[in-house]
């Protein structure tokens, strides 16, 4: 075996073991390859056939019915990291990638673990503890408080003692969360206790800890976060704001940067204070400090993700930094090699989350088969994917689908390739919310940049969705591929069906060479 | 055969002509009314599962895939289902909103008993499905007349979970 890209560097590792799965396992997987070192996926048996299986090196199967006992797994994870000879572990987003227990068993397992130190994780990832040390640090948070229920007493006195301090609407937040489970908007008091319930079980379903804290409820505010990445000698900088207000029940759908609420005087303000906050903590890593913005121009910290964010892509547009890159360079040891002053701010980059959901109907999640999945390409244009055509879409994991990620000049320009390449993505067989990321950029509030986080939730999106096609021209398509007997020709991805670009009949081996977006 | 477009937009029926390859509407009812064709041709794309559609002279091109009973179009940028029925088969089987199961998933709490009365909105039943809680509510005023499922239970989409009776 050749030497590895840090064979000679401080902490060496050859192969990095993904404990993730979609797109997020695709994208660091394809980093590895890249970058020279080999890569292990990990799977449960809906995995079994997934895109991220097929991009690694090897893959090592997990047994078991529920999320706990595979991707939430971490004995069974560390161990298929050493019966593969991986050498390094990097968690991707959600899962185990903020459980502070699980960076210090990879690290006792003799393993380079990809990530900030468990220290740092355990402060920052319990986002009350990040509060009190923000407070101490002098970084500005949102007024709120801390919920300490013992085991077994009652809750609801408490809880309504503390919602009363706080005052009305207030969020319920889970000390563990993130992406917006186990989290609760509450408007008046008699809501508390439900809202709380459900809160917390979700937080206990997603993240195995269902405690829960209660913060003023900010409305008309934007949410700004800061990128950060810090080696491990104490060099930090960050690489400019994300503004990801476009959210719906607390989950963000569209992310773009810069923002357009943020200028220069404001961006060296609020990346001054993400640098301190990440500082404070002997933080070493990518990581994102979340900022509210409030509609007078003001920012609290909200709290910090101590991993990659879903919406990282728009920042590597707009910098050309390779964030998973650079998380391999700090985690072997190697000194960031940039300053300040090297982060440039090159045009503007949006990202649109595809979900598979029914925008129409609350944004359910909608389950099924990608019968057709045919990605945009083009310059400026980047798909971040975690299926592939024929693949089932089951209510198992994340409705997230792929991120479609758009770079131009100008957040005029980035916008208009936004639309076309939303209109050239094609998902047939699984209804997805692709039609109304559409309507959404088209929205005067979205193009003059004036989006807050409660937009969405209260518009009537009813409103905005609009056809340019007939109904009578549907049917007559429909008819006419019915005659044509389109159904029954081999559209199913499988096995005899006919290959895209050579025209023969599927070939098993023909999808390992494919080329990924 | 009858086709619909979206919900509740009514049922249409069509006569395809074809002439060498290039297909068009010589006639189409809706809900048993004759309406005007649309100004279309179609014929075979150099793809499978894709369509050349003339628009009032204009060229698109469609992608196309059934699944079940629907077929999919993508067309101008957006994407449509077309649902095939049986002539003279009712509405679907979705019952009147909010009773039935929105997607598959896992009852999570049954905030009613048999036989209760509730109000428009209330909520009856939690469920949760892709790691999201959903709440079912009353879309009328009512009593409780049946509760199907137990918590812990996975229900498919469109399954009944509550009836509601005055």
């Amino acid at each position: 075996m050749t030497a590895g890209p840090f064979s000679s560097a401080p902490r060496p590792f050859s192969t990095v073991l993904v404990a993730n799965r979609g797109e997020i396992a695709v994208r660091v997987l394809q980093a590895a390859r890249e970058s020279g070192l080999g890569s292990v996926a990990v799977y449960s048996d809906a995995d079994a056939g997934s895109l991220h299986v097929e991009v690694a090196d090897e893959a090592v199967h997990i047994s078991g019915e529920t999320l706990a006992d595979t991707y939430l797994n971490s004995e069974a994870i560390i161990s298929a990291a050493l019966s593969s000879g991986a050498d390094a572990v990097h968690p991707g987003y959600g899962f185990l990638s903020e459980r502070s227990d699980f960076a210090s068993a990879v690290a006792d397992a003799g393993l380079v673990w990809i990530g900030p130190p468990a220290e740092t994780i355990s402060t920052m990832g319990d986002k009350i503890s990040a509060r009190i040390q923000m407070i101490k640090s002098g970084v500005p948070v949102i007024p709120g408080e801390e919920l300490t229920v013992p085991d077994g007493a009652d809750h609801l006195g408490t809880l309504a003692a503390c919602a009363a301090r706080v005052g009305y609407p207030l969020l319920l937040k889970a000390s563990a969360g993130g992406g917006g489970k186990g989290m609760r908007a509450v408007q008046e008091p008699k809501m508390l206790r439900a809202e709380y319930e459900a809160a917390s079980r979700e937080a206990s379903a997603a993240f195995g800890d269902g405690t829960i804290y209660v913060e003023s409820l900010l409305t008309g505010a934007r949410h700004i976060e800061v990128q950060i990445i810090a080696d491990s000698y104490g060099n930090c900088i960050h690489l400019n704001e994300r503004d990801c207000s476009l959210q719906r029940r607390h989950q963000k759908v569209i992310e773009e940067s810069p923002s357009p609420a943020v200028d220069s005087e404001l961006r060296q303000a609020m990346g001054a204070a993400a640098v301190k906050a990440a500082e404070s903590v002997g933080y070493e890593g990518a990581g994102t400090v979340e900022f509210l913005l409030s509609s007078r121009g003001k920012f609290y910290f909200l709290e910090m993700n101590t991993r990659l964010q879903v919406e990282h892509p728009v920042t590597e547009m707009t910098t050309g930094i390779d964030l998973v890159l650079k998380q391999f360079e700090v985690a072997a040891g190697l000194p960031l090699g940039i300053i300040q002053a090297d982060v440039g701010l090159s045009g503007h980059a949006i990202e649109a989350r595809v979900y598979a959901e029914d925008a129409s109907r609350g944004f359910l999640p909608c389950v099924g088969r990608l019968a057709t999945w045919k990605t945009p390409q083009g310059p400026g244009i980047r798909v971040d994917s975690g299926v592939r055509q024929g693949d089932a879409v089951t209510i198992d994991f994340d409705p997230m689908l792929a991120k479609l990620i758009v770079h131009a000049p100008t957040r005029r320009a980035a916008l208009r390739r936004l639309d076309t390449a939303l209109s050239n993505l094609i998902a047939l067989g699984v209804t997805t919310n692709i039609g109304f990321l559409r309507d959404v950029i088209a929205h005067q509030a979205f193009t003059t940049g004036s989006v807050t986080t409660d937009f969405l939730d209260s518009s009537d999106i009813s409103g905005f969705s609009h056809t340019e096609v007939e109904s009578t021209v549907l049917v007559a398509v429909a008819c006419a591929a019915q005659r044509l007997g389109l159904e029954r020709a081999p559209s199913d991805g499988g096995l005899g069906a006919l290959d895209e670009h050579t025209g023969h009949p599927g070939d098993p081996f023909r999808t390992l060479t494919r080329s990924f977006p | 055969m009858e086709w619909s477009v979206g919900e509740g937009t009514g049922r249409y029926t069509a006569r395809v002509s074809d002439s060498e390859g290039l297909l068009s509407l010589s006639s189409l009812n809706l809900d048993g009314l004759a309406v005007n064709s649309p100004d279309v041709s179609i014929s075979r794309a150099n793809q499978h599962g894709r369509l050349r559609v003339e628009i009032a002279g204009a060229s698109h091109l469609a992608h196309v895939a059934k699944l079940g009973d629907d077929w999919w179009v993508h067309l101008d940028g957006r994407i449509h289902v077309v649902r095939m029925h049986e002539p003279g088969s009712a509405e679907d089987e979705s019952v009147e909103g909010g009773l039935s199961a929105p997607m598959p998933g896992t009852i999570l709490e049954i905030l009613v008993k048999q036989g209760q009365r509730v109000r428009e909105g209330q909520a009856l039943v939690v469920m949760e499905a892709m790691k999201m809680e959903h709440r079912i509510q009353a879309p009328l005023a009512g009593e409780i007349t049946k509760l199907h499922y137990s918590v812990g239970d996975r229900v498919e989409m469109g399954a009944t979970l509550v009836e509601i009776g005055d």
